[in-house]
């Protein structure tokens, strides 16, 4: 699904990723992890085509080359990103956004444009799988939502949007025991042997509860170790300084 | 300019039945005029707007003088459409249509011949010239304990017979105790660089409510002056809320001066602006006396070379304590060649109040463009879904809801 070859990717003549090599298969779940400023965010945002980075090296998305893309043909290829931080967007309602986005989606693929009444009944039921407050979505999209809710709406909206490849960056981060496991559950329950996850993180946490089939060691820009989900432990026990 | 000004004011003389009383004060208002001419940067209210200079760049041959003596045709299709409302319509500066469909007659009274009165304000040019040209003053009473049905839609449309030529009207409202309006004006200009000055006053007495939307959209290469004078008693509100957005230029000038306890003005507007236009809007709230309360908000999207001006003032009185002032202006720069003036200007003269201003503009955030983006949006979806949620700020401050619809209809909020 997913072939990262060579990637080299410099802001303002800082070298940020190295010689990054990744590939991940239909139905796989693989977890990045790696020490801050080793380059996770980086990467999530070069996926999902965010400006501003000088790139080389291929990235092919069901062998289709990414550079070629914008941010929002990668959304409807089915890239989806949850973000680190998601943003705060004043004045935009949160049912609408989602309606809009996911619309927007199926256009591009040719499908049908759901109508008001389909989309909520859609959503109600999403929204009750993660134990999000439905009231919320009729709020303005973040605006006043507490750092958890944020990052279960993002989830919310990969659920509604049905991604193929679904990027976390730092999806745990600022998340309590109770949320991060409706989280957890989220993905889980999005598990199907079509879709696939890669998950940032720096903590081995997350992955009590979203068990990976790969674990990647991000350093410095590039990977130095890949293994099964015992390297997250063995990580967890010597810390990244004194990891290699 | 000055010959022509005075072969106009002479023809208009002539040809016009005005009281005695009216053509002393018309011929002492036009030689103050004469003296002053259109105001220029070197006066500190006019310091963004150089309107003496943006007249001569922009009207060839401006003459004063407009014939009034033929009736001109209504374009129905004008009319705001799914929304019950009484009218009066001025078709190029001439009153067209008084309608009051949905009212009790006697609620409502309409005088046409008033006598004019020096304007109180000796600096403003534009009033005096507006009370030497102005042909016909109205006045409209809203008699006491009356609310009117439906709203007062004020048509001020130009047609392309109009080139070039200086329309003044002036309108007084008075609301008597306990009587509210909710009054539209509504701008639509086919015509070619006029310039148009029209000056409303504004009593409200105790205990009286008044919405007024002023609604400016239609794209037209018109200059335009409002000066808006509003007398507030105890207790009463007012809500204004403009739209400034289609004439080439636009100054909106509020004077509120907070007569009453318990009196309180609500002012909110959104520039949004493209090309060569440039609008300000300049508020003088004066607080005179104890626990009234005011509240501004203003927000500009400016795209290619326009300009927004935002002069807002509060003034407290030494005898206003307990005195609410709020005002915040924002804008979003589409572009470099933009530009937004805010001069935000508190006068405090009492030591009990609670005052705030702000005032902040910039691009576009891109982050939340990408955000949009990667959500499947393309950049102008994204970029639309942004400036309307930035503006819907200011839309849903409208109290009325039936209005409300209308206004986000017209400024394509709807989601």
């Amino acid at each position: 699904m997913l072939k990262i070859k060579n990637l080299k990717a410099d802001i303002d003549s800082k070298s940020i990723l190295n010689n990054f090599n990744l590939e991940i298969k239909s139905g796989e779940v693989h977890a990045i992890m790696g020490p801050n400023g080793s380059g996770k965010s980086t990467l999530s945002n070069i996926l999902s085509g965010k400006k501003g980075y000088d790139v080389s090296g291929e990235i092919l998305f069901e062998n289709k080359n990414l550079f070629e893309l914008e941010t929002e043909e990668r959304a409807h290829k089915g890239i989806f990103l949850a973000f680190q931080y998601p943003l705060e967007i004043p004045g935009v309602n949160t049912n609408i956004f989602l309606k809009t986005s996911l619309n927007a989606i199926r256009k591009a693929r040719g499908e049908k444009e759901l109508d008001a009444i389909e989309f909520l009944k859609l959503v109600k039921i999403k929204a009750k799988e993660l134990k999000f407050d439905e009231e919320k979505l009729n709020r303005q999209l973040n605006v006043g939502f507490s750092g958890g809710e944020k990052k279960k709406n993002e989830i919310l909206q990969m659920s509604i949007l049905n991604p193929k490849l679904s990027i976390l960056d730092e999806t745990d981060s600022g998340l309590d025991i109770d949320a991060l496991k409706i989280v957890a559950d989220g993905v889980n329950s999005l598990r199907k042997k079509d879709n696939s996850f890669l998950i940032i993180t720096h903590y081995q946490r997350l992955l009590d509860y979203i068990k990976p089939d790969y674990v990647h060691v991000l350093m410095n820009g590039k990977i130095i170790k890949s293994g099964g989900p015992e390297l997250a432990l063995e990580l967890e026990k010597k810390g990244y300084e004194n990891f290699n | 300019m000055e010959e022509q000004l005075k072969i106009d004011f002479e023809k208009l003389l002539e040809n016009s039945n005005f009281s005695k009383n009216n053509v002393e004060i018309k011929r002492k208002s036009f030689n103050n005029f004469i003296e002053k001419g259109f105001p220029n940067r070197r006066e500190e209210s006019w310091k963004f707007s150089d309107l003496n200079q943006i007249i001569s760049k922009n009207i060839k041959n401006l003459s004063f003088y407009n014939d009034l003596s033929k009736p001109n045709k209504i374009d129905q299709s004008i009319f705001i459409d799914g929304l019950e409302h009484n009218k009066l319509v001025f078709v190029n500066g001439r009153i067209e249509k008084i309608e009051f469909d949905y009212e009790e007659k006697n609620k409502i009274e309409i005088l046409d011949d008033l006598f004019l009165e020096k304007p109180k304000n000796a600096n403003n040019s534009l009033l005096f010239l507006n009370n030497a040209f102005v042909s016909k003053y109205f006045k409209l009473i809203v008699k006491k304990n009356y609310s009117l049905q439906k709203p007062l839609v004020i048509y001020n449309i130009t047609n392309k017979d109009l080139v070039s030529k200086s329309i003044n009207l002036k309108v007084d409202i008075l609301l008597e105790e306990n009587s509210s309006l909710k009054l539209i004006e509504f701008s639509d200009d086919k015509s070619t660089t006029n310039f148009i000055n029209i000056n409303y006053n504004l009593d409200l007495q105790k205990n009286s409510f008044l919405k007024n939307y002023k609604i400016d959209n239609n794209s037209n290469s018109n200059i335009k002056y409002y000066f808006n004078n509003i007398s507030q008693d105890n207790n009463s509100i007012s809500e204004i809320f403009l739209l400034s957005s289609g004439s080439e230029f636009i100054k909106n000038e509020i004077n509120c001066n907070l007569n009453g306890k318990y009196a309180s003005a609500f002012v909110n507007g959104v520039f949004i602006l493209n090309k060569t236009k440039h609008h300000e809007i300049k508020t003088n709230i004066n607080h005179l006396v104890e626990n009234t309360k005011s509240y501004q908000l203003i927000k500009g999207v400016l795209e290619d070379t326009s300009k927004a001006v935002y002069q807002g003032k509060i003034f407290v009185d030494s005898k206003a304590q307990k005195t609410d002032g709020y005002q915040l202006s924002k804008a979003i720069l589409l572009n470099d060649n933009t530009e937004f003036n805010a001069k935000p200007e508190l006068e405090i003269y009492a030591d009990d109040v609670k005052c705030s201003h702000g005032s902040a503009s910039g691009s576009l955030n891109e982050d939340s463009i990408f955000y949009l983006m990667s959500r499947g949006l393309n950049y102008k979806e994204a970029k639309k879904l942004l400036i309307n949620g930035f503006l819907l700020d200011v839309v849903e401050k409208i109290t009325d809801f039936e209005i409300k619809n209308l206004i986000k209809n017209i400024m394509s909020l709807k989601q």
